[in-house]
């Protein structure tokens, strides 16, 4: 019965809701009750108790029904908030979300909440004000029970529009009696109305009935002016837009609203509506209506009704759903302009050195206003790819919570940067290496309240979340105030755990000690908790971030807490490269992973066993030929460039032909028919048309960085 | 894809090593001259190295070497890239020339006899005689995905020795 955008729609709009809780319960927990927490929770419930029962969830219906109630009396001041309120509470959206995953999987809701809701009540109890404000309380509590709202609603005060005649169709010419009394219009209505004809749009008055069974009437009309919304607009309404939103009509209500499309359209979209029992609808023309104020007082309550709706952020006309794939064949389509250009700027170049006159010179001013055009079309697509980093953050608030409550932890935890915007792609890796690291800081930096007032600290322990732009990249800081990382203890713990000798920890710099948190298997924590401490945490945060080719590094001081910054790159789509030439071919190094570039004479490569190294700075790295590597052709010169590539923490030197310098690629996959080559891991189009491969520098530190072992096995 | 009898049938007909193949134009996107082809290390034989094709690289196979036909000397200045697609995959076929798309109906394909057995009999869709003309009609949904199989068979192969 609900098309699918009209689902997708509500389920935004139930995630957004959603967080609206949450985030101000964590307010609440944190400032008390502050009243504008309240009314934002309230709002929000309200929202999501009409929405979802326009769609049919009684379930999640009654249970926010429950929010709202209790939030209605923390507004008024009759209940109190104090934890346990505030627990329950999360434990309700809890619920509430485990609905929403299980509509969003099956479209039924088998979820218990009569647990929830007798926990609800439980704790309202508990929570009042004062007992006589108490007995007020329960007594609008009850009023509002839903069972009551139909027959609660006052008597609309233009009842006599609407006689009982529902379900007997009134005949269609006959009956001019919705104008006498409904449509009254005022002269600015009628100017609008004259203009609006003017424009091509034909006005309607719209009677809808309603089943006076309705449950939710203020959400039906809700949907209805929804509805009517997306296919033109309402300038009034009867009775006031105001009292239809509280569900204060009787059997129906009428509205004008100016629109292109026929009235046969409008009655269909309106009879999709469920518990719509009849549709009357008679077109307006300018000048035939009485020009005397109406009762329905209308302009201003449909500019007001419309302002409340346009609080729920609805930008439906402002913004248009995209495929990703769409954006991304545009992505390439203005690859291949990008690409052109270059050769155009080639192909000046030369015409101006052979030619040199204002031919030339028109041509030039052409080609790099082409070039300005084709980039800023690069970047604004590139930016249509981009969410905010919120998406993430989001999430993270609760769960610090949750941990912080669990490990008898205080946290205040601060976010800031959230409207950062990052590539989808990239939004879509992060999150997990983020909840590992907060988990760390939680469980291992911060300490014990008591700990910290022992040593002079706040008594709250504070974390940091920050997301920036920083040099053409996203860097994301997580700083907390906890213990730090100490050296000494990580050395300890590794000789503890076996993973190095006595000696080879102690000769350990500092740095390299620090360094051990990314070493597979290591923990500092000293029980295992479920929380983290399982040691599968640093090793694998890096990879994932350098799979993005991201970098994490970190600033620790014993006592003084640590910091994380992680650095990303602003897209996945496009990469600054190393190009080198092997032959005849062109191949692209990620800059990310390469640490520098030598020139080298042959004598300086030395030999290991079988194994080609050279000594940079003392240290000895393994040699591995991009020729051998790939089995191709090479073409070397006098000298031997080496491409010095880095990975975690291994190094390896590789010998291409020629250098040829930085450049800006876009990544192409080398799509589904090859699949994974090794050692590969893209392609990229040059600017004179060919393909460049892109190589996978981490396979090949990975495959290096067992020579490497070997290699110092035999130094 | 399995035409009946009734339907016509759109076909391109193309040269590879003296015989004469057709490939169901639906599944062709176009038809390009060879251009430089860059070649990927450590992938089969068969795969002649990638191409840019409107913004996207695409792998261009050898269908000699695929089908393993020998093929007299290299890619001439009659040789053609046919653009193919099938189940959202897209690759490039050099052939040796691209004569015409001949149009016929469906009952006019006879299946391919049983005794040939080369490694193209596996791609055949059937065959077609026209005006004394012997055309072999592959099958580019088989061309392409054949490909995974075999994939997984020398990865099994390996594996074994």
């Amino acid at each position: 019965m609900f098309t699918d955008e009209e689902i997708s729609i509500f389920f935004e709009e139930l995630e957004e809701k959603l967080q609206v809780i949450s985030d101000n319960l964590l307010l609440m927990e944190k400032g008390g009750s502050s009243s504008e927490a309240i009314q934002e929770i309230f709002r929000a419930a309200h929202t999501i108790k009409g929405s979802s029962a326009v769609m049919g969830y009684e379930k999640m219906s009654a249970l926010t029904h429950e929010i709202e109630n209790i939030f209605d009396r923390l507004r008024q001041g009759s209940l109190v908030v104090n934890e346990a309120l505030v627990d329950t509470l999360f434990e309700a959206l809890d619920t509430l979300r485990a609905l929403k995953e299980e509509i969003a999987k099956t479209k039924t809701e088998t979820t218990d909440i009569a647990g929830i809701v007798a926990s609800l009540r439980e704790c309202t109890v508990s929570c009042e004000a004062a007992s006589v404000a108490g007995v007020a309380g329960g007594a609008a509590a009850a009023k509002e029970a839903p069972a009551a709202a139909a027959k609660e609603a006052p008597p609309a005060p233009t009842a006599g529009v609407f006689p009982e005649d529902k379900g007997t169709e009134a005949p269609a010419a006959g009956g001019d009696s919705p104008f006498g009394g409904g449509v009254a219009l005022s002269d600015v209505e009628e100017s609008l109305l004259r203009e609006a004809e003017v424009r091509g749009y034909q006005a309607y008055w719209v009677e809808i009935g309603i089943d006076p069974a309705c449950q939710m009437k203020a959400a039906r009309a809700f949907l209805i002016f929804e509805t009517l919304q997306q296919v033109g607009e309402i300038i009034k309404s009867v009775p006031p837009a105001e009292d239809l939103q509280d569900g204060k009509y009787g059997s129906g209500f009428g509205v004008l609203i100016f629109t292109q499309e026929d009235a046969g359209q409008i009655k269909n979209l309106i009879f999709s509506i469920a518990e719509v029992t009849n549709v009357k609808i008679r077109q307006i023309r300018a000048g035939f209506a009485a020009a005397a104020p109406g009762p329905g007082e209308v302009t201003a309550a449909a500019a007001a009704f419309r302002e409340r709706i346009a609080d729920q952020p609805r930008d439906n006309i402002k913004t248009v759903r995209v495929d990703v794939q769409k954006l991304d064949a545009l992505m390439n389509l203005v690859g291949e302009l990008v690409i052109d250009r270059t050769r155009l700027d080639r192909f000046v170049d030369v015409f101006e050195s052979r030619y040199g006159d204002e031919l030339a010179e028109n041509m030039l001013e052409i080609s790099s206003h082409l070039g300005q055009v084709t980039n800023s079309l690069q970047e604004e697509i590139m930016k249509a790819r981009m969410l905010p980093v919120a998406y993430v953050f989001n999430r993270l608030p609760r769960m610090v919570r949750d941990l912080a409550h669990k490990m008898g932890k205080e946290v205040d935890f601060i976010i800031e940067g959230r409207e950062t915007e990052l590539d989808r792609n990239v939004i879509e890796v992060i999150g997990d290496p983020l909840i590992h690291l907060l988990r760390n800081s939680v469980d291992h930096g911060i300490e014990p309240p008591e700990e910290r007032i022992r040593l002079g600290k706040p008594r709250t322990g504070k974390i940091l979340l920050k997301a920036a732009y920083v040099e053409g990249q996203i860097e994301i800081t997580l700083a907390d105030d906890g213990r730090g990382m100490d050296p000494a203890v990580m050395r300890r713990k590794a000789v503890e755990k076996g993973l190095l000798s006595a000696e080879a920890a102690a000769r350990l710099t500092d740095k390299e000690a620090l360094d051990l948190i990314f070493t597979p298997g290591f923990s500092t924590s000293a029980d295992v908790s479920d929380v983290s401490g399982r040691g599968v945490g640093m090793d694998i945060v890096r990879n994932q971030i350098e799979q993005i080719n991201g970098s994490v590094e970190y600033d620790s001081a014993p006592g003084a807490g640590t910091t994380f910054t992680i650095k990303l790159p602003l897209t996945l789509a496009i990469i600054r490269a190393l190009m080198v030439t092997l032959g005849e071919q062109v191949y692209a190094f990620p800059l990310t992973n390469v640490v520098e570039t030598l020139a080298l004479k042959p004598g300086e490569i030395r030999r290991v066993r079988h194994n080609e190294v050279i000594v940079v700075r003392g240290r000895v790295l393994p040699l591995i030929r991009l020729a051998h590597f790939f089995n191709q052709e090479s073409n070397p010169g006098e000298r031997v460039f080496v491409v010095v590539l880095g990975s975690g923490d291994k190094k390896v030197g590789v010998v291409v032909d020629r250098l040829i310098g930085e450049q800006e690629i876009v990544i192409k996959s080398l799509g589904s028919y090859l699949g994974q080559v090794s050692g590969l891991s893209g392609a990229t189009i040059l600017g004179d048309g060919s393909v460049a491969l892109i190589v996978d520098a981490r396979s090949i530190v990975k495959e290096g960085g067992v020579e490497e072992a070997a290699a110092y096995a035999a130094g | 894809m399995k035409k009946t009898a009734g339907q016509t049938m759109q076909v391109v007909v193309f040269e590879l090593a003296g015989q004469t193949y057709g490939v169901d134009i639906s599944n062709v996107l176009e038809i390009i001259r060879p251009e430089t082809v860059t070649q990927v290390p450590g992938s089969p034989d068969f795969i002649e190295g990638v191409i840019k094709l409107r913004g996207q690289v695409i792998p261009v196979i050898d269908l000699a070497k695929r089908f393993g036909l020998a093929r007299p000397g290299r890619v001439s200045e009659h040789s053609k890239i046919i653009i193919v697609e099938a189940g959202g995959t897209t690759v490039g076929m050099v052939v040796d020339g691209v004569s015409e798309v001949l149009r016929f109906s469906g009952g006019q394909i006879k299946p391919p006899p049983e005794i040939v057995t080369s490694r193209a009999t596996a791609y055949l869709q059937g065959i077609v005689l026209i005006d004394e003309r012997l055309i072999i009609l592959l099958d580019a949904h088989r061309i392409l995905y054949e490909r995974e199989k075999e994939a997984l068979e020398e990865a099994a192969a390996a594996a074994g020795v």
